[in-house]
């Protein structure tokens, strides 16, 4: 019958690259799981001034974007996708985790403080550092390399 | 990223997914008090604070910096999530591909009367700026939100938005202070709304306090984790009622819609009710026929938040329970817990996809097979 | 060989428990055997044993219907007891004179050598409670500790863990049972009071989820490795899409709570047993075999009867549509490796 392609100025829409409405079914083509570019590439980000820590890049490569991510002074960066939907990790928040502390009152002790983007979402966690979801690490993001050269950072994706 | 050609604006486009669940909320509380009647503003609202949301009593991740929304979808132009009728559409209409959505707007009060009014004032509201000044294409649709405290004026309020174009469905809380759903204190809403061919919706409204939270049976978890994983035993017990107490038999024409409840514990639920029925027939004389037929004709389930176990079980279950004709797709948006359709879609066995994320909607609801497309949409091939 | 997990012995008349009470309290009402709220009509238990005393009440009776007709091999006897009533120290008197006179009347004179016990406790008493388990986890006979479902706070709060703790320290499973008797509860459905006893039948099983997930949510299992728990009215069915919803939501959730350091199901194993019923399973039989691979039913699962109560369910209706080795695990295999119970090898 008809066919729907839809802006993909965004995350979701690169997954529903095109559904095909035919009569008693919906099929989905082609969606995109969880990648980014294809062929890796050197680029130049911004220069290291730019990227203070604490503070992200969102660099337009790939269909979805990379997030270039200063913690503390190393430069990591991932894929602004999350395996869980598909929603623009990136503009999640950053910060810490908890872990259980057995002596504390409530349980609880903050760790990893800068390292942890939450899925905009539904807020799974991420380390930045890893890709590896905090609960669990089997769950991954894909993360690129990045590196500085004459005070500018460079990001392969 | 590359772009293609744009649309030319009144172009029809083909509805591929229908959204059962959308909440949008006022851009101010002065906006909301406009639709209220003047002697109830100072009852409904005594300290001019914000209506909604209501207090949390469990949070969930992250209840205060992103306020239990999606972080991207507070509108560029500001305001809260969900309160700007543009950037709702070019989230969900354009770039989820979403056709037709239906709004759920969430609001309640501690008194009957003045929760009668206050589900009258959002309904002009709604009316006013989502289905109207902000409807130019037609594609959303709204709920009949009534008190579940007083049924009597409910079922009027039902019938004062009898024909409205853009009106789909009736919304009421199914957290009732203890009367469950097939209680006979709903029949003067049920006969309404069946009478004017509005399904009945329900969905978790705020956490207020006391009996509302609800208080569980066997106590109340500490932690949104437990509380909601449980939640769905409340659709459960008012699922149970409407089939053991009659409601079915009394309102033939009665659709109800469960809203963000899950839906795969029906099939379990349908086996126990089916079992219990058989074996205690004498003690049900009004309930005619086998509990599960009860639950196929006149029950719908949205599908968000979908469980995320292997998608070949989760199939394999679907096709188990064999509830395709009976699941609506819905995304919440803009809630943090939002239900991507490309994600959703997936997760369902072919088969049942077109029913799911557009065909079972569209007939409950009597919607249109085609739209017209917005700026930015692209055509159809 | 069958393991019957489930069976209600009951006192023969109404003031036979007050032979097992101290003097102290023989000015107080304790409710009757079977007086309930949300009783079956025509009585909640099967009419073919109301007779001189009460069904379930003289042991040579239910052993010749158990042991003999059925071909039961052992049976775990869990007696209900007339609580929750408001006070929490006669309730705990009121489960030892019931403990009493399980040993006294049921397992100590017990020729056959194959009925075992619960030791029955007042979770809103808990020192009482850890008192009572210290006092009799020594006896042989007694294999678990018995609880009742109902309760004004999830099992995984808190205030609960002591005995959780004392039962897991003595290797003695907690099993969760919906009580006699009428007290301070609250209703029992989420939506407040059914209005039939179907009603009320379906759904009030259902309850244990919440025991259940608090018991994950709040690390009660996470800190006792040895602790189990025995849902023992069924409702195992909806185990599946809830667990999942526990799952999902864990993963939003661990930086509240986390001390859950794995996905809820995998607690499961280790630390959660269902006795059957006669509501739950698919109403296709053709569905049983792969419907119990779900959420690894087929391990968790224990025939109980619930003999004497209406529904009394048979070894032949749990095990229909079961393979041969799900059959073997639900009808005996799960019980003797929880309770400890040797197999003995019988003709035919």
């Amino acid at each position: 019958m008809d066919y729907r392609y839809h802006n993909i100025n965004s995350n979701e829409a690169q997954w529903l690259v095109v559904a095909t409405v035919d009569g008693n079914s919906i099929e989905l083509h082609d969606h995109q799981k969880g990648g980014g570019p294809a062929v890796l590439k050197r680029r130049l980000v911004c220069s290291l001034d730019e990227l203070p820590p604490g503070t992200m890049k969102l660099v337009d490569v790939g269909k979805f974007g990379v997030g270039v991510y200063n913690v503390r002074g190393s430069l990591h960066a991932i894929v602004n996708y999350c395996s869980h939907e598909g929603a623009p990790l990136c503009l999640g928040y950053v910060g810490g985790t908890n872990e259980v502390d057995p002596d504390a009152p409530d349980r609880l002790r903050r760790s990893r403080d800068g390292q942890i983007v939450r899925c905009p979402w539904h807020n799974w966690e991420f380390d930045v550092t890893t890709g590896c979801n905090v609960a669990d690490p089997r769950r991954r993001i894909r993360t690129y390399q990045v590196d500085v050269s004459d005070g500018e950072v460079y990001l392969t994706a | 990223m590359t772009t293609i050609e744009r649309v030319e604006p009144q172009t029809e486009i083909a509805v591929a997914i229908v959204d059962t669940d959308v909440h949008p909320m006022p851009v101010s509380t002065d906006v909301l008090k406009s639709y209220a009647p003047a002697d109830w503003i100072d009852k409904i609202w005594p300290t001019g604070n914000t209506v909604t949301p209501v207090p949390h009593f469990y949070d969930t991740p992250d209840s205060y910096k992103t306020m239990s929304m999606r972080v991207d979808a507070t509108p560029p132009g500001g305001g809260f999530a969900g309160t700007d009728p543009e950037y709702a559409a070019k989230q969900l209409l354009i770039d989820a591909g979403v056709g037709i959505a239906t709004l759920e707007p969430m609001c309640d009060a501690q008194l009957p009367q003045a929760e009668h009014v206050l589900k009258s004032t959002y309904n002009d509201w709604l009316a006013d700026v989502w289905l109207d000044q902000n409807n130019a294409h037609g594609r959303w649709r709204g709920s009949i939100s009534v008190s579940a405290q007083v049924p009597e004026l409910a079922g009027r309020e039902v019938e004062r938005w009898s024909g409205h174009p853009y009106m789909a469905q009736v919304l009421m809380t199914p957290q009732t202070r203890g009367i469950p759903f097939g209680n006979p204190h709903f029949d003067p809403l049920y006969r309404a709304a069946s009478a004017n061919g509005f399904p009945v919706a329900t969905h978790l409204m705020g956490q207020t306090p006391f009996e509302l939270i609800p208080l569980y049976p066997v106590g109340n978890p500490a932690h949104w984790h437990d509380f909601f994983a449980s939640w769905p035993l409340l659709y459960v017990s008012h699922l149970m009622s409407l089939v053991f107490d009659g409601a079915f038999d009394r309102h033939p024409d009665l659709r109800v819609v469960f809203v963000e409840g899950g839906f795969t514990w029906a099939m379990p639920v349908m086996w126990r009710m089916d079992r219990i029925w058989e074996a205690r027939r004498n003690d049900l004389p009004h309930v005619r026929r086998r509990p599960s037929e009860y639950v196929r004709e006149h029950v719908r389930f949205t599908t968000q938040p979908l469980e995320d176990t292997d998608v070949g079980q989760f199939r394999e279950y679907l096709e188990m329970m064999d509830l395709g004709d009976n699941l609506m797709f819905s995304t919440d948006y803009p809630h943090w817990s939002y239900d991507s359709p490309a994600y959703a879609i997936n997760r369902f066995p072919a088969a049942h996809r077109e029913r799911i994320m557009r065909g079972n909607a569209t007939k409950l609801y009597r919607l249109p097979a085609t739209v017209k497309a917005l700026p930015g949409e692209q055509p159809p091939a | 060989m069958i393991i019957d997990t489930n069976v209600q012995p009951h006192f023969r008349f109404n003031a036979e428990i007050r032979d097992y009470l101290p003097d102290a309290h023989r000015l107080r009402s304790i409710p009757d055997v079977e007086q309930q709220w949300y009783q079956a009509p025509g009585g909640d238990y099967r009419r073919d044993l109301y007779g001189e005393h009460y069904p379930g009440s003289d042991p040579e009776t239910v052993a010749r219907h158990l042991f003999d007709d059925a071909g039961v091999q052992y049976a775990i006897l869990n007696p209900l007891t007339r609580g929750n009533i408001a006070d929490y120290l006669l309730n705990s008197r009121i489960c030892a004179a019931v403990n009493d006179w399980l040993l006294d009347r049921w397992l100590e004179p017990d020729s056959t050598g194959r009925f075992r016990g619960t030791i029955r406790v007042n979770p809103e008493d808990p020192k009482g409670a850890v008192a009572e388990i210290e006092r009799l986890s020594a006896h042989p006979k007694l294999v678990q500790i018995g609880v009742p479902m109902q309760s004004r706070e999830p099992y995984g709060k808190p205030m609960f863990e002591p005995i959780w703790a004392a039962a897991a320290a003595h290797g003695l499973p907690v099993a969760v049972h919906i009580n006699g008797g009428n007290g301070v509860d609250y209703a029992p459905t989420f939506a407040g009071h059914a209005h039939t006893y179907p009603g009320y039948a379906a759904f009030m099983p259902l309850n244990y989820f919440v025991h259940l997930a608090t018991l994950i949510v709040e690390g009660v299992f996470g800190r006792h490795p040895g602790l189990k728990f025995v849902f023992a009215d069924g409702g195992y069915d909806i185990l599946t899409p809830l667990m999942w919803r526990l799952d999902t939501f864990w993963l939003s959730m661990r930086d509240q709570t986390p001390w859950v350091d794995r996905y809820p199901n995998e607690y499961l194993p280790a630390h959660v047993r269902f006795c059957s019923s006669a509501f739950d399973g698919p109403t296709d039989a053709a569905q049983m075999q792969r419907w119990m691979e779900f959420s690894g039913k087929a391990d968790l699962l224990m025939y109980g009867s619930s003999y004497p109560h209406w529904s009394t369910s048979s070894p032949e209706i749990a095990a229909a549509g079961l393979d041969a080795a799900q059959r073997d695990k639900v009808l005996w295999q799960n019980a003797s490796e929880l309770y400890g119970l040797a197999v003995k090898e019988t003709a035919g």
